[in-house]
């Protein structure tokens, strides 16, 4: 995930890396995920987030959609 | 999955605690030395911590460690500073993710990927005081982890 000036920057970006556009959104929605998503890592007793939590936290933030679709089948430690 | 141990759950958050204080991810050897394992021990503790429950991301063909999402081993271009202190984010959501989870003020410095432009983003009494630019997500959620360098 990256941060650019702008959406035009994005679509030049996109275009010369001959990378399809994803999806846009600001910062402060963001910083609202990331505090979601990361705050128990200092915790003893953390464990992995199943993915129906992890979905439950894009979904708070109003990421929803099938390209913020987590399926069972992947792999992940987020 | 392979299990996670008790111990391997202290070392989790002793690389935490340690990316946390100093900026860096311990070395093996120095896992080894405060828990007391053997460099295989030591080795197995931190695949397992790596395939059994994803804590953390080594350096391929290694054990070294690369990722402890959100903080990264190795610098990026998301830098994070607070005071005289400094980590590296493995993206934009990391970085952002480091402030939050140390419950801290601080910036996030990087640069838009297209025109080069320096973008700064301030957090101040927890809240985001300079936001510029947009984020954008290449990766379809469903392939973050694929090549979690790439995403």
């Amino acid at each position: 995930m990256l941060l650019f000036r702008s959406e035009d920057d994005v679509q030049t970006w996109c275009r010369e890396q001959e990378i399809a556009a994803g999806m846009l959104f600001d910062l402060e929605r963001l910083w609202r995920l990331a505090g979601m998503w990361y705050r128990d890592r200092l915790d003893a007793n953390w464990r992995r987030k199943t993915i129906s939590e992890r979905q439950a936290i894009l979904d708070a933030v109003g990421l929803r959609g099938p390209f913020w679709h987590l399926t069972p089948s992947h792999e992940s430690g987020r | 999955m392979t299990a996670v141990t008790a111990q391997d759950s202290d070392i989790r958050l002793w690389i935490y605690q340690h990316f946390a204080d100093t900026g860096c991810a311990p070395s093996p050897v120095e896992i080894a030395a405060r828990f007391g394992l053997t460099p295989h021990q030591t080795e197995q503790a931190l695949h397992r911590l790596q395939r059994g429950v994803d804590a953390l991301v080594l350096i391929p063909g290694s054990s070294y460690i690369w990722m402890a999402e959100p903080f990264s081993a190795v610098p990026t271009s998301f830098t994070v500073r607070s005071d005289r202190r400094q980590w590296w984010g493995n993206c934009i959501w990391d970085a952002l993710g480091i402030l939050n989870l140390l419950g801290i003020d601080g910036e996030v410095s990087t640069a838009c990927p297209n025109s080069g432009q320096r973008l700064r983003v301030v957090v101040s009494d927890g809240a985001l005081a300079e936001a510029p630019g947009v984020v954008h997500f290449a990766v379809q959620a469903r392939d973050w982890w694929r090549d979690i360098g790439f995403t």
